[in-house]
């Protein structure tokens, strides 16, 4: 359909090649990814000896799989929000997401070590009954509050409702995540393929499934973020902590799947559909979700930093004093000052060259951030984050980076497995046109 | 201001916008810079054509904005410091997470405003005359079906007969002598 104009190249639509899936250059990245894990996780081996190595190797685990949980959790929003949306952006995005999405029982199985250890992470784990927590508090172990609250929120924070509600979350995002999926191989595969009733019938099919699950999918994220990460202070309470985590997620999403697709964009098939319009767009949404991260917690800060009150305020002294505000600064010029300015501009917007830095910077900034979060909950470095003497809290770059490396080589294994490009989607064609048809 | 006499330029009228975008870069090409394209509806290629890329409206969002973070954060700091301090539960007077929000607010105002302005001010609005509307054809046209390209006078390399040859070349509808 779209060799009719092949003759007029200036003004005329461009031709898909005829091989659609992944460029072989994919099979020399995962490569790298490989050589990344084994080096990384030898060093976290190694850390693993020195004092204090196994406590900080299972508290930068939880860091590494939280961001990998991020970032396949964060693709399925996505997904479903530009089905929701429709848009050119979302169709060139879409198989990249699909691929993130499918590592979700590489993530499930990266959950396991934290759930194993929860003991060792979760005063809640630790001290599970009354009286558990009662003669903690006794021995000094944990303070009145501390003992107060855990008791408070045991429905929501014990062993065995952590386990259902990780069993309930996995089994919904397995659930959704295969059916995404097989539909969207279903669909390029519909024997109507190219017509408007095949269109519209798989356009509400998506769209049905994905707007309620949209909405569960925000609910069951917060439920997870508050169970295995927030509640490493079992005291504090936030209502926005999952939303941030929302926009978190989109920010490293989108990152990472400009970053894919650039990459992509000097081979064939992408280099064909992939135009500087898409690119500019996903721009500007990066732009608004830097925006909209930085709206929120600084919110949160500015709504405790105003209230001052001695069950809020603590969370945020731990993470501001003893060394934390060197972190805490990177993390605010990191996550939002550089990427802010710099993505104010059009013209960054539009290169390649200068993009690919940027989103490999802004997920430099999600770990500084994620670090940011995790460490300062636990005794020994709230308000005191030292080195000397604690050489094994590199653990928090070492892990972090052989998990994301070994997630990304299931990410890039997924991407291999399916064409790059969806070909039964009226935006396709769209997508072919010149930069500036309307 | 005394009245401008004599021509303002010469408007061909085309059918097509890719007829327009192509006498536009044939235009550029033999060296006409003085010159615009009207068309219904937005044309992106007729403002390629033209090399019409740059505008002086991002600099005003950037300038407006920042002069409203300046306003705005400084007020805030000027009147908890010194012009009317305040015991603000124990606080600090410079108490700078406080001051964030109304010097954003102020930002966005100001870069608003400036983009809105001076997009107006750069495309000269508000003008009362424009001499193109003395054309009969362009007053009917321009909004609904037709899509013009004007070379105009004060080009160096306008002049009236070569310049209407040259138009000639692309068979327009219709190319009109406009007055001032």
């Amino acid at each position: 359909m779209h060799s009719a104009h092949h003759d007029d190249v200036h003004h005329g639509p461009r031709t898909l090649p005829a091989v659609l899936s992944a460029p072989d250059v994919v099979l020399a990245w995962r490569m790298r990814a490989v050589i990344v894990f084994a080096v990384f996780a030898l060093l976290s081996v190694g850390l693993l000896f020195t004092p204090l190595g196994p406590q900080h190797f299972i508290r930068s685990w939880l860091m590494g799989s939280m961001t990998c949980f991020n970032f396949m959790g964060g693709a399925l929003a996505f997904l479903m929000v530009q089905y929701l949306s429709g848009g050119k952006w979302g169709l060139v995005l879409r198989r990249p997401l699909e691929a993130m999405t499918r590592t979700w029982w590489l993530v499930l199985l990266m959950f396991l070590p934290v759930l194993i250890s929860m003991k060792r992470l979760y005063l809640w784990a630790a001290f599970s009954t009354p009286e558990q927590t009662l003669n903690a508090y006794k021995q000094g172990l944990i303070s009145q509050e501390q003992q107060i609250c855990i008791n408070l929120k045991h429905t929501m924070l014990s062993p065995t409702s952590a386990v259902v509600q990780f069993i309930i979350v996995f089994t919904f995002l397995g659930v959704l995540i295969t059916l995404l999926n097989r539909w969207s191989i279903a669909r390029d595969a519909d024997p109507a393929a190219g017509t408007m009733r095949s269109y519209d019938r798989w356009r509400v099919a998506f769209e049905n499934v994905a707007g309620p699950c949209t909405l569960f999918y925000v609910v069951i994220m917060t439920d997870f973020v508050i169970v295995f990460l927030k509640s490493l202070d079992a005291t504090w309470y936030s209502s926005v902590y999952g939303l941030q985590f929302l926009v978190a997620q989109g920010y490293a999403v989108l990152a990472l799947g400009v970053l894919t697709l650039i990459l992509l964009s000097r081979y064939e098939p992408i280099k064909t559909i992939f135009r500087v319009t898409e690119q500019h767009d996903m721009g500007k949404l990066m732009f608004a979700f830097t925006m909209l991260n930085i709206y929120l917690t600084f919110a949160e800060f500015l709504i405790i930093w105003s209230g001052n009150l001695p069950d809020e305020i603590p969370w945020y002294l731990k993470r501001i004093h003893g060394g934390w505000w060197y972190i805490c600064t990177v993390d605010v010029v990191c996550h939002w000052v550089i990427p802010f300015c710099i993505l104010l501009s059009r013209d960054f917007k539009r290169s390649k060259a200068r993009m690919v830095w940027l989103c490999c910077f802004m997920l430099f900034a999600r770990l500084v951030d994620m670090f940011w979060l995790t460490e300062p909950n636990f005794k020994d470095a709230a308000g005191n984050l030292h080195i000397a003497g604690n050489i094994s809290i590199l653990s928090y770059v070492t892990v972090p980076v052989a998990l994301i490396a070994l997630w990304m080589w299931f990410y890039l294994t997924e991407l291999t497995k399916r064409p790059l490009i969806v070909l039964n989607d009226p935006h396709t064609a769209e997508a072919l046109e010149p930069e500036h048809a309307h | 201001m005394p009245p401008i006499e004599g021509v303002y330029g010469l408007l061909a009228e085309f059918n097509t916008p890719s007829e327009l975008v192509h006498a536009t870069e044939e235009a550029r090409r033999a060296g006409y810079r003085r010159m615009e394209c009207y068309t219904p509806y937005p044309v992106e290629e007729a403002a390629e054509a033209l090399h019409f890329h740059k505008t002086g409206v991002p600099l005003m969002c950037l300038v407006g904005g920042l002069m409203g973070l300046v306003t705005g954060y400084g007020l805030e700091v000027w009147i908890n410091v010194w012009g009317y301090p305040l015991n603000i539960a124990g606080r600090p007077l410079f108490s700078w997470p406080a001051f964030v929000i109304p010097g954003y607010e102020w930002t966005i105002l100001f870069a608003g405003l400036s983009a809105a302005f001076g997009m107006l001010a750069q495309n000269g609005l508000p003008q009362l005359y424009h001499p193109l509307f003395n054309a009969p054809n362009f007053r009917d046209g321009a909004l609904q079906d037709k899509f013009f390209l004007c070379l105009e006078a004060h080009d160096p390399k306008f002049s009236r007969k070569e310049s209407r040859d040259f138009l000639e070349q692309f068979s327009p509808v219709s190319i009109v002598e406009v007055d001032h």
